[in-house]
């Protein structure tokens, strides 16, 4: 049992045992789930001080770790057009983990569209790469590396898959856009989690609350920024007109991904109970999507 | 000074090079424009442009590279098949396989006359609108069966092998291995593995052309290219023809032994000059010397022997054929299933120009261009159809018209793509899983790219349950068919693209 499937399957019983009512794994999730809205007019700033905000990324990233930053690059889409993690922020995110001391910083999606159209219309690719530093690996995924992940807790499916360079990350970082959903409502961070799955991705529309919650039962994210520089308000989640864009200039930041999520929402003028996912997670214990008890810091960047 | 053998041998395998780096580069490498002329091989190829041409009554502006072809056989008579011709090369390259002695033909110059028969045939075909090149042209051929069949196999077969050393080899084996494949996919693998149907008749093509070499060293090339026979006929007064000094010539016969096209005639002075490839090699073989390519020396050329009435009867077979072909009820009636790439001119124009080279569907990024099978009529084999099953139409993607050689798929504008409607989905309400009540869904919406969506959500009760349901905007359906790829359904999907509606037909 290596660390990363210690971590999970650990993760997994706490949140087992706090179905049963007995661990104390909401109540840690509460105390986590202190909110950070980042505005400002640059977004590489908006995401290092909603970062900062956090306890700054040294407090997240140990030195010599190996560290998963998730974006999504899941559409052939340009960066105006919303549909991906804008370049700015998965750079400035990349770069706070190697201050901090990581060793290794991996990069990856599992795309929609012709993975290197996304990679390259997104602006992704060549954001990473103009970083020009070795420590840091943008990558195509590479199918022999989905490796099986059992979830006796699963209620969608008790059997995943994961891609390795996840499962054995020290850290992963989830760092999604926020967009409107034809089947989810809207997609932040909870679905970003989709880009990191193997096998039919398809199959999971049948029920996408469970299976969400079952994904991040399985997969814990040490932390979650949504990127909301742009938003996509309608025709989600690949858009394409820009008069479904609305630039928002802001970054939600956080440890408890369904709390991010839930404040995300309000970014479109919704509240997590209008989003089926995030209802069904917090009923699973997978954490907070009332509003009224998540700790927001609003901060100007 | 290097032998004639050794410079052929060098040009030949540098064209060759050249060929094949053209061939792993008609792909997406990053960029939307492809940087290189990657179908310039074809674009030379006077056979394909000119039969191409004439089918479709029109000139091919892209084909202007055949025009300098002919014009360098003019002079230099039928060089390309001795030094250029990769498909001549692959042939005298399997020679290691073969040996030097062959078993031979029992008649050669009949033999030899019936290339001169199916370009006689092409010419009636063409003349009458059918274009037949696709089945004959040697390059259409070798790069067909390099993209449908050799690559993609050559793929799952390195594929395979690395990939079994990953799951189960040593440390110390993926160690190396994995390095070597790494390399490997980034200079000569396919970026995912490519699958096309066809890949089993398109490859037996392809060998049997190479098994014929156990007869005849050049076989294909001697007896049955009509491209071979189309230059041999174009350089018939091309001034380097092979010439012999009867004075030094003592009929050893040498010249005739080594000649790989039997050009050599009787009593070894005279030259079927359609039949030389001026590869030179009777002029190093030659013990005294008699034998040059140029200089004052009357050169002794005969024509080719072809019948008359032969040729004229393959030319009539040739027109007639055109009505034969028009009156099969395929041709008449679309299929539902024949989608054409976006671009693709109307279906006469397409497939008179359209040769099945398969560069269209080597670089379509999703595979979803596939050889069509029956969904074009007999004539329409190997044309290039979307099966969205297998891979869809990418939206902002413009490869396969970048490169057709013979503007059968138009080179469009992105802007301009993503307005071209290809075909229109449709529903099949007893498999969709929400239609038919079995759960959500609805992951054809979300692959939709048209930005308003062409697949539109409906909640709507069914038998007490309530799911967002899926319908098809007829009016802003392109028909890219990433919907029927996407559907979850393992079997065939729920939604299926049919070619009604394509922009290039006649309204409905």
């Amino acid at each position: 049992m290596d660390r990363r499937e210690f971590m999970v399957k650990t993760s997994i019983a706490c949140a087992g045992a706090a179905l049963l009512g007995g661990f104390p794994a909401a109540a840690q999730a509460q105390a986590a789930s202190g909110v950070v809205v980042a505005t400002g007019e640059s977004p590489a700033r908006n995401v290092r001080e909603a970062v900062k905000a956090l306890g700054g990324m040294a407090s997240f990233v140990n030195k010599g770790e190996t560290v998963v930053v998730k974006p999504n690059i899941g559409w052939d889409r340009a960066p105006e057009q919303a549909a991906n993690t804008n370049p700015e922020v998965v750079r400035e995110v990349i770069a706070m983990c190697l201050e901090a001391g990581a060793a290794k910083v991996k990069v990856f999606d599992r795309t929609c569209n012709d993975p290197r159209r996304c990679y390259v219309t997104s602006g992704i690719l060549a954001a990473v790469e103009g970083m020009g530093d070795s420590r840091v690996e943008i990558s195509h995924i590479d199918e022999r590396r989905f490796k099986p992940v059992d979830l006796p807790q699963g209620v969608f499916s008790q059997r995943y898959s994961f891609y390795e360079d996840v499962l054995t990350a020290d850290k992963f970082i989830n760092l999604p856009v926020a967009k409107h959903h034809g089947a989810s409502r809207l997609t932040l961070g909870m679905k970003n989690l989709m880009g990191v799955m193997g096998s039919s991705r398809a199959a999971i529309h049948r029920n996408l609350p469970e299976a969400l919650s079952d994904l991040n039962l399985a997969l814990r994210s040490h932390l979650t920024i949504v990127d909301a520089t742009r938003i996509l308000t309608a025709n989600g989640p690949q858009g394409g007109m820009l008069e479904d864009v609305k630039k928002l200039d802001t970054i939600v930041a956080g440890t408890d991904v369904v709390a991010v999520d839930s404040v995300a929402t309000t970014l479109f003028g919704k509240t997590p109970d209008e989003i089926p996912f995030l209802v069904t997670a917090a009923k699973r214990g997978l954490g907070i999507a009332d509003l009224a008890k998540i700790k927001i810091n609003r901060v100007k960047a | 000074m290097m032998s004639a053998k050794t410079a052929r041998r060098l040009v030949q395998s540098g064209v060759f090079a050249l060929f094949f780096f053209l061939f792993l580069n008609t792909e997406y490498k990053d960029s939307d424009q492809l940087p290189y002329a990657v179908n310039i091989f074809l674009r030379f190829d006077p056979l394909m442009g000119w039969a191409a041409a004439l089918a479709d009554r029109s000139f091919i502006w892209l084909m202007w590279p055949s025009l300098l072809m002919a014009a360098l056989t003019l002079i230099f008579g039928r060089f390309f098949c001795g030094w250029i011709c990769p498909l001549g090369s692959v042939l005298d390259f399997s020679g290691l396989f073969f040996g030097k002695k062959r078993r031979g033909v029992s008649n050669q110059k009949a033999l030899r006359n019936a290339k001169f028969g199916i370009l006689a045939l092409l010419a009636g075909s063409s003349l009458f609108t059918l274009q037949l090149v696709f089945l004959f042209d040697p390059l259409c051929i070798l790069i067909r069966s390099l993209a449908l069949s050799l690559y993609p196999a050559a793929n799952l077969a390195l594929n395979a092998f690395f990939g079994s050393l990953y799951e189960s080899g040593p440390g110390a084996v993926t160690a190396v291995s994995e390095p070597a494949y790494a390399f490997l996919k980034s200079h000569f693998l396919s970026f995912q593995q490519p699958y096309y149907r066809l890949a089993a008749l398109t490859g037996f093509v392809f060998f049997s052309v190479i098994a014929l070499e156990y007869a005849q060293k050049r076989f294909w090339c001697r007896n049955l290219c009509p491209l071979g026979a189309l230059l041999g006929l174009l350089g018939m007064m091309n001034p380097f023809k092979r010439r012999v000094r009867e004075d030094l010539c003592t009929s050893c016969g040498a010249c005739a032994r080594v000649c790989s096209t039997g050009a050599v005639g009787e009593g070894f002075a005279s030259t079927q000059t359609a039949e030389c490839v001026a590869c030179l090699e009777c002029k190093s073989a030659c013990p005294e010397k008699a034998i040059s390519f140029a200089g004052a020396v009357k050169p002794e050329a005969q024509p080719p022997d072809a019948g008359r009435r032969a040729l004229l009867g393959s030319l009539a077979i040739g027109a007639f054929s055109a009505s034969i072909f028009a009156s099969d009820a395929k041709a008449r009636y679309a299929d539902p299933a024949r989608i054409r790439p976006p671009g693709a001119l109307p279906e006469d124009e397409f497939l008179a120009r359209c040769t099945r080279c398969g560069e269209c569907m080597r670089v379509c990024i999703a595979n979803g261009l596939q050889p069509a099978i029956g969904e074009a009529g007999p004539l329409g084999l190997w044309s290039p159809v979307l099966v969205p099953k297998i891979g869809y139409c990418e939206y902002n993607c413009t490869l396969c018209g970048q490169v057709c050689p013979t503007g059968a798929i138009k080179r469009l504008p992105v802007e301009e793509k993503r307005q071209v409607r290809i075909g229109l989905a449709y529903f099949d309400r007893n498999r969709c899983l929400p239609w038919n009540g079995t759960s959500e869904c609805i992951v054809c919406e979300e692959h939709c790219p048209v930005p308003q969506k062409a697949i539109k959500l409906k909640e709507d009760p069914l038998e007490g349950k309530t799911f967002k349901k899926p319908f098809i905007d007829e009016k802003l359906c392109i028909g890219c068919g990433i919907c029927e790829t996407k559907c979850p359904l393992t079997d065939g999907a729920a939604i299926r693209v049919t070619s009604r509606g394509e922009s290039r037909a006649e309204k409905e």
